[in-house]
């Protein structure tokens, strides 16, 4: 390709119109051309700036309130206030995914693989499978370590597939938090197994309910109320 | 907003909050689906401030990006895309930029801003229609130019064309607002 065919997708590029193998070609030439680079970033402040040109609409009113609410909540659940941390941006593209029902599908399928090795625990089983499960997907940077809560209500338990997160270290443990009306509740202690996976059963109190999960690394036996900013986190979400 | 003080994330609300609720309606056509697409962006701007580079934006573009891609994806996820993109499609020729004129004369916190918003208009309305929709389906649509290009039933080569031109055009008649031109 020639420099001029290159810089011709700089605009659908800054728009994020190209084909995914295009945009990596791209992305590569990108890597070593300055013009390009130059070219893409005055294109890019071009596309953001349509954003102007949606047409006003005027937002509801306890959308404000709302959105204040919502990060006191998650500030809550560690000390003072939000970590500047990467996993959290993700946690955010999860609660929205989950809070919409983006997830429906892979979380269906997750059931399925969870049912699949599970097949001789039929209590868990029973849990994940029940009509009324609530689902939260508990991640830290979109890599490893991830979990996956299902909650079922009416038995008052969860259970917890943990993957991809090394056994804590003698004299630590992991817990698994509810945070119900901005206040963290303890649902239990865990450990992985060498492997780094966890699949376990966690009773609930009856009657809690939560909107957010959170796992932390605690001294061994557990703490009365989090000691660390949460490594994983996830909202939960009827499914 | 680094500092993640509730009162900033409130101000920044009343700055953006409208722009940010707009663009989610625009992409998401839904009034639900915008309010949690604008709640998601705010608490994800908030936990996340320290992404914010100046030296690559302004606090509106960097919500902006963060709420289109919100939308996008929920949009994308949710398969509707495309019917957004039959009503996009189907959107007469004055497209989004018509409506526009109530947008230039709601009250703005900003003037600046508000001005910013009626020249992005404008220079909007003022492409050729051609180039104003692959651009808009693009942006709004999040539709890839082959998918544009199926959509309009018009060749690539065209929509390719289209949307270098309608963006080289746009580069220029907003100069003022980017930071390799004008002020």
């Amino acid at each position: 390709m020639t420099d001029h065919q290159w810089s011709e997708l700089a605009a659908p590029y800054a728009l994020g119109a190209l084909a995914s193998d295009e945009r990596e070609r791209f992305e590569a030439h990108l890597a070593e051309c300055a013009a390009c680079r130059s070219e893409v970033q005055a294109l890019r402040e071009v596309a953001v700036l349509l954003a102007d040109a949606a047409p006003a609409a005027t937002p509801p009113s306890g959308l404000r309130d709302r959105i204040l609410r919502e990060a006191r909540q998650i500030r809550l659940i560690g000390h003072g206030r939000a970590p500047i941390v990467p996993w959290l941006a993700v946690a955010a593209s999860l609660v929205l995914a989950l809070g919409l029902g983006y997830m429906y599908v892979r979380e269906r399928g997750t059931l399925q693989r969870v049912s699949a090795a599970l097949a001789e625990r039929d209590s868990l089983i029973a849990t994940v499978f029940s009509p009324d499960v609530v689902t939260a997907a508990l991640t830290a940077t979109g890599k490893p370590p991830s979990a996956r809560l299902y909650w079922n209500p009416s038995r008052h338990r969860i259970v917890m597939a943990v993957f991809h997160l090394p056994p804590a270290s003698a004299g630590r443990t992991y817990q698994l938090w509810a945070i119900a009306q901005g206040k963290p509740v303890s649902l239990g202690v865990f450990n992985t197994a060498a492997d780094g996976r966890l699949t376990a059963a966690m009773d609930v109190p009856p009657g809690l309910t939560f909107e957010l999960t959170a796992v932390t690394e605690e001294p061994a036996g557990g703490s009365p109320a989090p000691t660390q900013q949460p490594f994983l986190i996830g909202k939960v979400a009827a499914d | 907003m680094a500092g993640g003080d509730e009162r900033a994330l409130g101000d920044l609300y009343d700055r953006h909050g409208e722009m940010a609720y707009s663009l989610a309606l625009a992409v998401a056509r839904e009034r639900a689906d915008a309010e949690e697409i604008v709640a998601d962006a705010f608490g994800q701007a908030w936990r996340n401030a320290a992404s914010y580079d100046p030296g690559r934006g302004s606090v509106a573009g960097w919500l902006a990006t963060i709420t289109r891609t919100r939308a996008l994806d929920l949009v994308r996820a949710r398969g509707r895309r495309a019917r957004a993109m039959e009503r996009a499609a189907q959107t007469d020729s004055d497209g989004l930029a018509s409506s526009m004129g109530a947008a230039a004369d709601s009250p703005d916190r900003r003037i600046e801003r508000g001005e910013a918003r009626r020249l992005v208009a404008r220079s909007l309305g003022e492409l050729p229609d051609p180039q104003r929709r692959v651009i808009e389906l693009a942006y709004f649509g999040g539709l890839s130019q082959s998918e544009i290009a199926a959509e309009l039933r018009e060749p690539l080569g065209t929509v390719k064309t289209r949307m270098r031109a309608g963006m080289q055009k746009l580069r220029g008649s907003l100069a003022a607002l980017l930071s390799g031109g004008g002020s």
